[in-house]
């Protein structure tokens, strides 16, 4: 078995410099997937922050966590995130009016002020500091010193988790699926109503849109042969949404019909 | 090799049981038939709250435990804190039962012509009752939980499903949505917080359990910052759950937005698991370093008593004007926390009791005030209610009264218990705070019930429907509980005072 555990103490020079290659790069794709316009582009982004963090963890002896990092963020959340946006449509933007005035320069200042805050005290009580107890914990294998924590000392909460679990696909089952109500009607329900109806006049079909060789469009009913409007000839849609035309207009008219 | 863990499954046999009713109930909304499921989720629900009930009564007396590798610690205040939340639970089911709050098909556009379908058919989200005992389950694990990982792991069971829930309202949809996502995005980012907290604490202390914190403490030596910080985010995680001040603003929205049902549950279960939790941590986890905590708690006290009974005068929608007292409540119930003592935690144990019980029976009397669009919550509207309907008004006064504690009732008696111990506590300016909050907020409660009682019926018709079967039961049951411990408060103190220990 490869022992990745490494001697604590000061960090090794491969360390640090892949430590000086990858911080750079993460830190500008973070800023990146804030400043990005397109939503792509920040989850793509965010998904190479989670990556550099996955190879911290790994350089940093945590084996498990630096690979649960890429499969289970980078590899599952973030592309569900992905076929989300793209679901949702790539150019659809979120409006971007502030509903509330100096929400905008108050929350850059309050992100700032708690950011600085945090980095400055977690600097003071970590720099400087040595690392304590990794080998320890790493003593019998990374992957092997979670296993037994997860199924010894805290397998009740592990255990509990399943409910979680159970409660997020009940969840998503509420509020995202439909169960049908009213069955739909089928080409074999649809065929037997035309020929059991009242009448067989529609035995052929309904009849399709537009006057004859006057305008041929989707949104003028029919003419009948007797010069009425036919109203099942065009789409239900349409006429709600009041963009259909009178067939008046397009009518063959007494005169010229006489002269022809 | 690993030795094989022991668990003591009979200690943790209620929660267990509350789990498996509510896969049961999973596993009904997959096989039954849509007509056989309401009845028979109801009664698979209450029959597992029971049985729990039961289960638990059968280990009262071993209140000195550790279960689950010392991940649970079955004491004299778990116990009890579970015991009300099963009651609490059991009287919400009740008034769940009328499915009538509740969107027929929650995943149909507000408005569509599929909602319409969805309700002429008849159809209901019967989903509510395995969601209600999830969150149960959290509930009480919660408030017994002694590590940090088990904490997070409940506080997240418990939430889950309140957020699902809140979006599910049948009437108003678009504002029942807009809580739900509300409640979710802020119960999410406070949970960060409260994770966060845990890991600076197990920074400082190298352990996650509350143990290891206290003798952490004790020895000292530790980093400071990564303490103090610990303790404010933690903090921030909790009284988010609470809803304290400075974390309260989700408190009226959600209240307002969430099927009333779902409110009256989630006021009342919520404070008492989430406050369990908070005084375990702050007595059991950080009674050492009293002095880094107990400043600021006192100031949030505070401001979320004065804060909740000010906010409340100027509202007009009775589920926001109930959202704020349940603000200034917990101003209260942080006053017992303040106070580190047994008699704090015994009156935080009754009042958990009491002001569950109340909310419940205010918030199933709001269920019943409607008119055809569906409930009215504008008090305004319900002017002269007290002359249509006399019962209905007055059971609506009697749990107000007990919210404002007025002597009699069974709030009261937990206000004085908490000021008492505030008083012994020898925090003097809580007490006079607290009354002071108290003398405000009897003021929009007298309100009301004068709306109600000495004034002219106005046009708009508001009628008090016929009530269910079981939300009547309900009522019921939380008027008779509230007049019962304000005349002989002993019944329920003695038990509290017997059962207010934490063990280590």
């Amino acid at each position: 078995m490869i022992n990745f555990a490494l001697e604590v103490g000061p960090t090794a020079t491969p360390e640090a410099v892949m430590f000086w290659i990858l911080a750079p790069i993460a830190v500008a794709a973070a800023a990146g997937m804030i400043f990005a316009k397109k939503a792509v582009h920040s989850a793509l982004l965010l998904a190479w922050v989670m990556i550099t963090l996955a190879i911290f963890y790994i350089a940093q002896d945590a084996l498990f966590l630096g690979i649960v990092q890429i499969v289970v963020y980078t590899g599952a959340v973030m592309m569900l995130f992905l076929f989300i946006l793209m679901l949702v449509g790539v150019d659809s933007s979120d409006s971007l009016v502030e509903n509330i005035r100096g929400l905008r320069p108050a929350s850059i200042v309050a992100a700032v002020g708690l950011g600085g805050l945090l980095v400055s005290l977690i600097g003071r009580a970590t720099l400087g500091t040595d690392v304590v107890g990794l080998s320890a914990a790493n003593s019998g294998g990374n992957v092997q010193g979670i296993a037994e924590e997860l199924f010894t000392k805290y397998v009740w909460a592990f255990e509990v988790v399943s409910a979680l679990l159970i409660t997020a696909a009940l969840g998503a089952m509420v509020l995202a699926h439909s169960s049908v109500i009213k069955s739909r009607t089928a080409q074999r329900d649809q065929s037997i109503a035309r020929f059991r109806g009242a009448s067989l006049a529609n035995a052929a079909g309904l009849p399709s849109s537009g006057v004859f060789s006057r305008h041929n469009a989707v949104d003028v009913p029919a003419l009948l042969p007797d010069g009425t409007p036919a109203p099942t000839s065009i789409s239900k849609t349409l006429e709600a949404r009041g963009d259909m035309l009178s067939s008046k207009p397009f009518e063959l008219e007494e005169k010229e019909a006489e002269e022809d | 090799m690993l030795t094989s863990p022991k668990l003591d499954y009979a200690l943790l046999a209620p929660i267990l049981i509350i789990l498996a009713t509510a896969i049961l109930g999973v596993l009904v909304e997959a096989f039954i038939k849509q007509a056989l499921r309401a009845r028979l989720q109801l009664t698979i629900s209450l029959a597992g709250i029971v049985i729990a009930f039961e289960q638990l009564y059968r280990v009262r007396n071993q209140g000195s435990s550790m279960a689950a590798i010392t991940s649970v610690s079955i004491d004299g205040a778990g116990i009890f804190l579970q015991g009300t939340i099963l009651v609490l639970a059991f009287v919400g089911i009740l008034l769940i039962a009328d499915q009538d709050h509740f969107a027929p098909q929650a995943s149909a556009l507000p408005g569509s012509i599929e909602e319409a379908a969805a309700l002429e058919s008849g159809r209901a989200q019967t989903e509510v009752f395995p969601l209600t005992l999830f969150a149960v389950s959290g509930m009480m694990l919660f408030p017994v939980a002694t590590d940090f990982i088990t904490l997070f792991v409940a506080l997240e069971v418990l939430s889950l499903p309140l957020y699902l829930m809140a979006g599910l309202s049948r009437r108003r949809r678009l504002l029942s949505q807009e809580a739900a996502l509300k409640y979710f995005l802020l119960g999410a980012y406070s949970s960060a917080f409260f994770l966060f907290g845990a890991a600076l604490l197990y920074g400082y202390s190298g352990s996650l359990s509350l143990n290891g914190l206290t003798d952490a403490i004790h020895g000292g030596g530790g980093n400071d910052v990564f303490l103090l910080l610990g303790i404010a985010f933690v903090s921030v995680g909790l009284l988010f759950k609470v809803g304290a001040v400075p974390f309260h603003s989700w408190t009226p929205d959600v209240y307002q937005g969430a099927p009333t049902p779902i409110t009256g549950f989630m006021a009342a279960a919520t404070k008492a698991a989430a406050f369990g939790a908070t005084m375990r941590i702050f007595y059991v986890g950080l009674d050492a370093a009293q002095w880094s905590w107990k400043p600021i708690i006192s100031v949030i006290a505070v401001v979320t008593m004065l804060f909740g009974a000010i906010a409340a005068i100027s509202q007009r929608d009775i589920k926001r004007i109930l959202a704020f007292s349940s603000i200034a409540h917990a101003g209260f119930l942080l006053t017992a926390v303040v106070s580190l003592n047994q008699s704090g935690l015994a009156a935080l144990l009754f009042y958990s009791v009491a002001y569950g019980l109340a909310t419940l029976g205010a918030f199933g009397v709001v269920t019943l005030i409607r008119d055809s669009a569906g409930e009215v919550s504008d008090i305004n509207r319900w002017l002269g209610l007290g002359k249509k309907s006399p019962l209905i008004a007055a059971t609506m006064s009697l749990f107000l009264l007990s919210f404002a504690g007025i002597p009699l009732t069974s709030g009261f008696v937990g206000k004085f218990a908490i000021f008492s111990a505030a008083y012994e506590s020898g925090n003097i300016y809580l007490v006079v705070v607290g009354v002071l909050a108290s003398a405000i907020a009897v003021f929009f409660y007298l309100r009301i019930i004068l709306m109600l009682f000495f004034a002219d019926a106005s046009n708009d018709s508001v009628s008090v429907v016929i009530p269910p079967l079981l939300t009547r039961v309900a009522i019921f049951l939380s008027a008779i509980v509230t007049i019962l411990l304000g005349l002989a408060p002993s019944i329920l103190f003695d038990v509290a005072q017997n059962f207010a220990y934490f063990i280590r």
